[in-house]
């Protein structure tokens, strides 16, 4: 039941506060290049809000387990089909602009790439996960 | 799954949460568990058989839906 090293940070109570400060800084620096430090100043602030409101978020088991510390095998569990059912809403909220798309005669665009890049990666992941289990 | 974690638990006067951290999860993971929410994996049903000297057969049943 001991993690193993590469867990041990991830089981840590900074991993998902110091992922928001890092993506708040991506942020940042995306905006800063595309000529708004504004906006990226203001994304920044609200990733490290949230970073600290899961940081300063208290003992309960839902933030403890999004935070990392109060991370098990039944989190794990609960985080994959969680993460499952995000991918499910991304997916058919795609599919569903794409198709509206396509009904008023307009080019789906990136809603099309981004269709066929979740099917693709399905079925990369699929291929993989079952040649590695 | 049925089992008798809670039986075992309670026998020897040990709280959820004391048995969480010996067994390195949560206390609603032992609760989820005792309440048959939730089938622990094979590591941490033989951590508990283990733990309290059993075998995982006598502490977990799979013959009942």
């Amino acid at each position: 039941m001991t993690p193993n090293p590469s867990q041990q940070f991830t089981k840590s109570k900074w991993f998902l506060p110091a992922f928001c400060l890092a993506l708040g800084l991506v942020f940042l620096a995306a905006c800063w290049i595309g000529g708004h430090p504004g906006e990226g100043a203001y994304s920044l602030g609200v990733m490290v809000v949230a970073g600290l409101a899961v940081l300063l978020g208290g003992r309960s088991e839902t933030i403890r387990g999004l935070r990392g510390d109060g991370r098990d095998e039944r989190f794990a569990q609960i985080d994959l089909r969680a993460t499952a059912l995000a991918g499910l809403a991304v997916l058919v909220a795609l599919i569903v602009v794409v198709m509206i798309r396509l009904a008023r005669g307009e080019d789906p665009g990136g809603y099309g790439w981004l269709l066929a890049l979740s099917g693709v990666s399905y079925v990369l992941a699929v291929l993989l996960l079952r040649w590695r289990g | 799954m049925k089992n008798t974690v809670r039986a075992l638990r309670t026998k020897r006067s040990l709280a959820q949460g004391q048995l969480a951290e010996a067994m390195g999860v949560s206390r609603q993971t032992i609760n989820s568990i005792e309440n048959e929410r939730y089938t622990p994996s094979l590591p941490l049903a033989l951590a508990l058989a283990r733990y309290f000297g059993v075998t995982v057969e006598e502490m977990f049943d799979d013959t009942e839906p």
